[in-house]
């Protein structure tokens, strides 16, 4: 929930406050934050300049960096570097660059561990599906300063669609509702209550004068479409029953309230969208998330080496030592600085001589447990109900469909059939081989789109937990070792930083990858300037 | 002619697919990079391990003794990987993995060593005295296994988890066996106590090639 700055509520609104949490606790934090706009508690939200990191080019000296993974954090790293004249160098231990930003497109090899793929969409830049990352919000500004800077081709990416579907087993006897339709009811009905208990009250707290009152009562009408009576009698926001364009619309019958509750599409998926980095407008690169990647590829030619399984990373006197496997081969090179992007589950088992509690709170962050199935369609059959793009949700494993938000109008489309970042649903998928993830996937689709099952043609599925050398998604940091360990992994030991995603409060997202990787360079910069200023002394 | 490039693409995807192993570095990634164990992942530690031992699990998880009727995702994780490996690919991974050192793994585990002791009695008429393993009982060296691993394989035997395969003798020996320890305090004080033993040399026939 947004967190009104509490320094500016005085003892007088407190009433208001009152009513404002009890608003956005029933209501959701949109409900919350027209109403607080009523009221006239926040200022318009500045937007701070998005700093960027600004590196100075070396003077003296030639300084080398060993980059461990070729991720986001790792090429936006070695690009940076590289540019300020540091000598950089990328081990990476798959057989690609990208880390989690992985885009499958025909014929590419999904390396999950004991269950290794090949992708078998049909060869057409439309069908793909984006494994990782697949939107990008507007204040992640770091990543998007890169999209800018390489003219990456970007398009919009719908989040959500009020012609998608809420599918729960529990309520309406199991069949799709519009989600359009779930929400005008249920904001409806919760609008009607809150106007007529409003109104009815005689006299509220002493500082909740009338006119707030009114103001409260108006914006419940607003909110939930009410009659001049504040009754809640359907709405065209539901959509129409019939008519409406060259006859009079008729509104559909509401449902009943008891009946919306059933659902549990109220208590989460209802408000994802509202979700501050997955609320409209997002973004997405055309054609795949992974031509980020390759704008940095384009950029770093010679500088990536693939297949290079990181052995042993010893802290020297002065720098790094790196021990890597290549063509069976043990490597050993040393560096000024290391940037280690390798996830820190993995590093914990990779001989070295860290300390203890540095060590120690690699040990500790858990493996993120997060499965992907995508579905190619032989016909878009969602266009036909009027669906282009978005997310239909549901309570079975498969938790989401999404649609994609490109390729319109065309034959074929890739649906992502399955999206959960529940780890025990993770588990059971990541217990299945892919063909029996594909079967599972169609089946339950079929309770959101009959005959879904004969527009399947192929499935491809990613269980981020099972993939080589990753074996994860999203560092998973309990509050308590947020609180007390962060620092100890974002600070550096000697010449060697652990970067990414995982060292950031934003993990599994690209723009915790680009922030973190600029920390440990600005960190770098200074450790540069004050042996200058040493030299110089 | 549509059908015939995509009968030979399907080869070709099949035949990478089977030569996709290409070296046995992936035992690594989540065993730790001297074969060692990783807490982190769960991942046990393997250079403790016989060559004989490991086929043998190996063989368990391919056929799904192991893994297959258990609840726990790393059991699973493990029986995936093995059902992938080729026999070429076992032969290759077991020769990498005896080839590293053995290093003793750091022990937090705390209980009532006198009393393991005593429970170990049972347990030496097989792992031996000094938990060093006994090829000739199917025993596998314990001495210098992560303690929570010992204890998830204990738990795992007691529940009927492991052991239960129709052809794991061996197996259903330990289940037996571990039916026995009722209390987990009498689990927790076993694997102190195996805790304290040393890493024997008679353990694996090799040479500290540490890299």
């Amino acid at each position: 929930m947004t967190n009104p700055d509490h320094k500016q509520i005085n003892n007088k609104q407190l009433s208001r406050r009152e009513a404002l949490l009890l608003l956005g606790k029933v209501g959701g934090s949109a409900a919350m934050l027209q109403a607080a706009g009523l009221f006239g508690l926040f200022a318009a939200p500045v937007q701070a300049q998005p700093e960027l990191v600004k590196l100075k080019p070396l003077t003296a000296g030639r300084k080398t960096v060993l980059i461990l993974g070729a991720g986001i954090s790792g090429l936006v790293a070695a690009y940076e570097l590289g540019k300020a004249g540091y000598q950089c160098k990328i081990l990476e231990a798959s057989h690609r660059a990208g880390g989690r930003n992985l885009t499958i497109r025909h014929g590419d090899f999904i390396d999950e561990l004991g269950n290794p793929q090949f992708c078998n969409f049909d060869k057409d830049p439309d069908l793909y599906f984006n494994a990782g990352p697949a939107r990008i919000p507007a204040h992640h500004t770091a990543i998007l300063h890169y999209c800018r800077e390489f003219a990456v081709e970007m398009q919009m990416f719908c989040n959500y669609n009020k012609n998608c579907y809420t599918q729960d087993d529990n309520a309406f006897g199991g069949k799709p509702v519009r989600i359009r339709e779930y929400e005008a009811d249920t904001r409806g009905f919760f609008s009607e209550l809150m106007a007529k208990s409003i109104q009815a009250e005689a006299k509220l707290d002493a500082p909740f004068d009338d006119i707030d009152r009114q103001k409260l009562i108006e914006f419940c009408k607003a909110y939930g479409d009410l009659s001049s009576d504040f009754t809640y009698e359907g709405s065209e926001r539901a959509g129409y029953q019939s008519g409406g364009i060259l006859s009079p619309g008729v509104l559909k019958k509401p449902r009943a309230f008891a009946d919306l509750l059933q659902s549990n599409f109220w208590a989460g998926a209802m408000h994802f969208g509202e979700v501050s980095d997955q609320a409209a407008a997002l973004m997405t690169p055309v054609g795949g998330m992974d031509k980020i990647v390759d704008a940095f590829l384009s950029r770093l030619a010679g500088k990536v080496q693939l297949k290079a399984q990181v052995q042993k990373v010893q802290l020297l006197p002065q720098g790094v030592e790196v021990s890597y496997w290549l063509d069976g081969q043990l490597q050993t090179e040393q560096a000024d600085y290391c940037l280690n992007c390798i996830p820190a589950q993995l590093m914990a088992g990779i001989e070295n001589n860290f300390p203890a509690d540095y060590v120690g709170v690699m040990r500790q962050l858990k493996r993120g447990k997060l499965s992907k199935i995508a579905l190619q369609a032989k016909e878009r059959f969602w266009e036909k109900e009027q669906i282009y793009s978005g997310i239909s949700w549901t309570n079975q494993d498969i938790t989401q469909i999404w649609y994609p938000s490109h390729g319109l109008f065309k034959t074929k489309g890739i649906l992502l059939g399955a999206y959960s970042w529940d780890p025990a649903i993770s588990d059971r998928y990541s217990a299945m081989t892919n063909q029996e993830r594909i079967a599972a996937a169609i089946t339950q689709g079929s309770k959101l789109h009959p005959d879904y099952g004969k527009y399947i043609d192929q499935g491809n599925s990613v269980c981020w937990q099972r993939m080589n050398h990753m074996l994860g998604c999203g560092a998973v940091w309990s509050e308590e070792l947020l609180k007390t360990s962060f620092a100890t992994i974002q600070a550096p030991v000697g010449g060697h930083y652990m970067v990414g995603d995982q060292v950031s409060y934003h993990p599994g997202w690209q723009e915790g990858a680009v922030r973190s990787a600029w920390y440990a360079m600005e960190s770098i910069q200074q450790q540069e300037q004050q042996k200058q200023r040493q030299v110089a002394v | 002619m549509k059908d015939w490039i995509l009968a030979c693409l399907l080869f070709c995807v099949s035949v990478q697919a089977e030569t996709f192993h290409e070296d046995a570095q992936y035992c690594l990634v989540c065993h730790g990079s001297n074969a060692q164990g990783n807490e982190a992942i769960s991942a046990p530690n393997l250079a403790i391990l016989p060559d004989w031992y490991l086929s043998s699990q190996l063989q368990a998880f391919q056929s799904g003794w192991r893994g297959h009727q258990t609840k726990d995702a790393y059991s699973k994780e493990m029986m995936a990987v093995a059902q992938s490996m080729s026999p070429e690919d076992i032969k290759r991974a077991i020769g990498f993995i005896t080839g590293f050192g053995v290093s003793k793994t750091p022990e937090t585990l705390t209980g009532d060593e006198k009393h393991g002791k005593t429970l170990y009695q049972t347990c030496a008429a097989c792992h031996g005295a000094a938990a060093e393993g006994n090829q000739a009982m199917g025993a596998p060296p314990l001495a210098g296994q992560y303690s929570w691993y010992l204890l998830r394989q204990l738990q795992a035997y007691r529940s009927g988890q492991r052991g239960a395969a129709e052809n794991d003798s061996r197996g259903a020996m330990m289940k037996q066996i571990a039916a026995t320890l009722q209390q987990d305090q009498d689990l927790n004080d076993l694997v102190a106590y195996i805790n304290t033993l040393d890493i024997q040399k008679t353990n694996n026939p090799k040479t500290d090639i540490k890299k």
